[in-house]
């Protein structure tokens, strides 16, 4: 296409690398840090309290998976200018279209109720009403969103959010873990034939790697406009993004087995106290005031969720049936973008309204589990168009990348059909 | 009437109505204001053969037949103003030049036109896209028993403006007519909608002067962008074409390398003005202003002004204001085009003129600028330097944009958007 007939020559690729990288970077690191939200917190606390280091190599490896899908969602963007659902849709026709997103909003319904969980429990620390808490916090992710300020907003999210990550080190840190045996479990996998041990693996690959983070980290390259000539600087930039997350993560793990798990503790997601429990593991750090800590850093992950999750899945929805998405229109001139936003919004606080108090640590869990049984779906897609050299043209995934990618989407399937035959069979 | 996906996959029966394969794709020419059918592409034994139009007797939803049992198994070769219609439009993002925006193709519509079958509208409604996903009639019937509509809306083809990578498959040069008829406002919010390498496509297949009113009308980094994604050569000549306060603006927000190779590549005189724009602050009445006025001696007649004014119209922002000023430049009057029209063509122009003309200096604050405006009422204001010298004017219709706080521009969560390059 870029033809000199047209007038058209490529983006000088010499330009100030240091300058070029800077520009880029941001998709992945936000799509990073929006992974420690509401089930990341909560599914990594609850890894560390019961399995103490022991769950350490599933960190490890699905941040290999993370980076590797994360790198593969990114060069989609950079190749096409599309985001995923779009591309489906052109690629493989409307009904494709609609199964992939369709099964991306069940996964992505099931995070935002997870976000608002979150909200309700951590306000519950302080002793607030679960409607009260879910109701407020709807409308002001709605507020937020419709009012175009959640922008500017998300920064204090994610400033808090690296508070709180401070503190799981901090607190890891005082509460003088075993390191050796931390460091032998990253590597080394303590297997067990336990189902909950596999059903935490499997809802600590899904809180890591989420249908929504392959269509955000697509939709947000594109949006920016990057080109292949970014492709450096977005590797580096994803890149970055799955290693900080997962050292988030591998320090909230830590940080639960030293203070919980090494004493013996162990936090049933099903138990009405069990978000005071996790909450200890900043007791450490910050003693009495652990859950006041804790609190806050929930909230404010809760709350990063909420925006990108809605925001993300509204988008996708609008891109596969071809309704005018957000970006540059007002409430009046796009009714279907934020009419489904407002209403994942809005049947996800549903939901955690009907969940009694007690019970939203335990659906924070098994939505990060729903999250991971459906992530295959979505991959599958990604995986198929990005070996496509129609489409991605010269950024087409070579053997070793494909290699790599079908590999861990082989694994994730495996790791789902397990738990599902387990399921049944222990049943 | 035919839609495409009631045709796609249906039986292929030859003169003696053996089913030989099964509707893969149909050929149309582009060109003509509905474009004809000359082709068919069949699915048989898992390849894909075609067959010239002249060889189908007819086509309906029930499938396609044949007036030949002698079939060409030839490859099929694109003729460089064919597209296939299943590959190239269905499910891509055409412009609806009519609504304009930029929307996805559900359906094709085909109907009987003078004895043959032509591609005449584009469904781009609820009807569509539940017909594509099987759950028309299902639908139909729950809207029809409670006494609603399904939505059904058509582009006729006329007014599709088919996108770049839309037609990628084919060699053709999309004339983009429709698109550059396009009032430069709706033209610059198509434009921002389409991915980046459409949006180049489309404004290398625009004029100079219609791309730069395009880009005018853009945000300041979908303008960067844009600028720096095209040819340096044509970046320099739509600059030309730009209001110079714009064009400094823009210039400004370039990279360094970009800055230097484009006004490099310019005419000298609007890369002077360009640079000389670019000195004053952003926020000052000289960055907002423009040097395309109308200034005259003060020993012209009215005659002689309206001359001058013939001579100058083309690049002038405005006209209804005409400045004059004495021997070094410096402001002495103004006259407006009504003073000019209703004197007599003889009388000499410093006779009428109001001599104490309202100004600012070019350090002055932009809420300076708006306030004075506002203030005299003005329909430009002219700009001056410490010594009084007249350098430029800023017209209302700038000095309101300055009004409008930049949020009120964006109103819609930034986390989808180029937020890394917005923050500069």
């Amino acid at each position: 296409m870029k033809s000199p007939a047209l007038g058209l020559t490529p983006r000088a690729v010499n330009r100030v690398r240091f300058a070029a990288i800077l520009g880029v970077l941001g998709p992945g690191l936000v799509s990073g840090f929006a992974d420690n939200d509401a089930g990341g917190i909560t599914t990594y606390s609850l890894a560390g309290a019961n399995f103490g280091y022991n769950l350490l190599w599933v960190l490890l490896a699905s941040q290999i998976v993370l980076f590797f899908t994360q790198e593969v969602g990114a060069r989609l963007g950079l190749a096409t200018g599309q985001g995923l659902a779009g591309l489906v849709r052109e690629k493989y026709g409307v009904r494709w279209a609609a199964f992939m997103t369709s099964t991306m909003l069940v996964a992505n319904v099931g995070s935002i109720i997870a976000e608002f969980a979150g909200c309700s429990a951590a306000l519950s620390l302080f002793g607030v009403e679960k409607w009260v808490s879910a109701l407020l916090a709807a409308t002001v992710v709605v507020l937020l969103l419709t009012r175009g300020s959640y922008g500017k907003v998300q920064y204090l999210f994610v400033a808090v959010g690296i508070g709180v990550s401070l503190a799981y080190f901090l607190s890891a840190l005082l509460a003088h873990p075993d390191w050796g045996l931390a460091a032998s479990s990253l590597v080394i996998p303590r297997l067990s034939d336990r189902p909950e041990y596999w059903l935490t693996v499997v809802a600590t690959v899904g809180t890591t790697i989420t249908p929504w983070g392959q269509a955000f980290i697509q939709s947000y390259v594109a949006d920016k406009r990057l080109g292949p000539e970014d492709l450096t600087g977005s590797r580096l930039d994803v890149g970055l993004g799955a290693f900080l997350t997962n050292l988030i993560g591998g320090f909230i793990v830590v940080a639960c087995a030293a203070a919980v798990w090494s004493l013996g503790n162990r936090v049933d997601a099903g138990d009405p106290e069990a978000i005071k429990h996790i909450a200890q593991a900043l007791q450490p750090l910050a003693g009495d005031g652990a859950f006041v800590l804790f609190a806050v850093g929930l909230l404010a992950a809760s709350f990063l969720g909420l925006g990108v999750v809605p925001l993300t899945s509204a988008y996708a929805a609008c891109e596969a049936f071809g309704w005018e998405t957000g970006v540059d229109w007002r409430v009046r001139e796009a009714p279907a973008f934020y009419g489904l936003m407002i209403f994942f919004i809005a049947s996800a606080a549903l939901v955690v309204l009907i969940v009694p108090t007690s019970g939203l640590v335990q659906v924070i869990f098994m939505a990060q589990v729903v999250n991971a049984l459906l992530l295959p779906f979505v991959l599958v897609f990604v995986m198929r168009l990005s070996a496509d050299k129609e489409v991605m043209g010269p950024l087409v995934s070579g053997k070793f990348l494909l290699g790599v990618g079908w590999l861990g989407t082989a694994l994730l399937v495996l790791l789902s059909v397990t738990l599902v035959v387990t399921a049944i069979t222990g049943a | 009437m035919l839609y495409l996906s009631q045709a796609i996959g249906r039986p292929v029966r030859d003169k003696l109505g053996e089913s030989i394969g099964t509707v893969a794709d149909l050929i149309v020419a582009i060109g003509d204001r509905y474009p004809p059918v000359t082709g068919i592409v069949v699915k048989t034994n898992g390849r894909e053969i075609f067959l010239h139009w002249q060889s189908v007797a007819s086509l309906d939803a029930g499938g396609a037949s044949l007036c030949t049992s002698a079939i060409d198994i030839s490859k099929f070769n694109q003729r460089p103003n064919e597209i296939r219609l299943k590959l190239d439009l269905m499910d891509r993002q055409i412009v609806d030049i009519d609504g304009r925006k930029v929307v996805r193709v559900n359906d094709l519509r085909l109907d009987e036109v003078e004895g043959s079958l032509h591609l005449v509208a584009v469904d781009v409604g609820a009807s569509g896209l539940l017909r594509r996903l099987g759950l028309e009639g299902p639908w139909r019937t729950l809207a029809r028993s409670l006494h609603r509509e399904v939505p059904e809306r058509y582009i006729d083809w006329e007014d599709v403006d088919p996108v770049e990578r839309t037609i990628a498959s084919v060699k053709l040069r999309v004339p983009h007519k429709g698109l550059a008829e396009l009032h430069p406002a709706d033209l610059a919010t198509i434009i921002d909608q389409l991915s980046r390498n459409d949006r180049v496509g489309v404004i290398a297949a625009l004029d100079d002067e219609a791309a730069a009113d395009a880009i005018g009308e853009m945000e300041p980094e979908t303008q960067v962008d844009i600028l720096e994604d095209l040819e340096p050569g044509r970046a320099a000549d739509i600059l030309e074409e730009m209001d110079p306060d714009e064009a400094a603006d823009l210039v400004a927000d370039l990279s360094d390398e970009s800055r230097v190779e484009i006004l490099g590549l310019m005419e000298k005189e609007e890369a002077d003005e360009v640079q000389e724009l670019m000195t004053y602050g952003e926020d000052t009445a000289g960055g907002i202003m423009t040097t395309e006025f109308v200034a005259v001696p003060a020993n012209l007649t009215a005659a002689q002004t309206i001359d001058r004014l013939r001579e100058l119209e083309p690049t002038a922002e405005t006209i209804y204001y005409v400045y004059v000023t004495d021997s070094e430049d410096r402001l002495v009057g103004v006259l407006s085009l009504r003073d000019l029209i209703v004197a007599k063509p003889e009388t000499v122009i410093s006779t009428f003129m109001y001599d104490e003309p309202v100004a600012v200096r070019t350090d002055a604050s932009q809420e300076e600028v708006t306030d004075v405006v506002a203030r005299y009422n003005l329909l430009a204001l002219p700009i001056v330097d410490a010594e009084g010298r007249l350098e430029g004017i800023v017209t209302v219709d700038d000095a309101i944009d300055t009004l409008l706080p930049q949020p009120s521009k964006r109103r819609i969560p930034r986390l989808f958007s180029r937020s890394g390059t917005s923050e500069r």
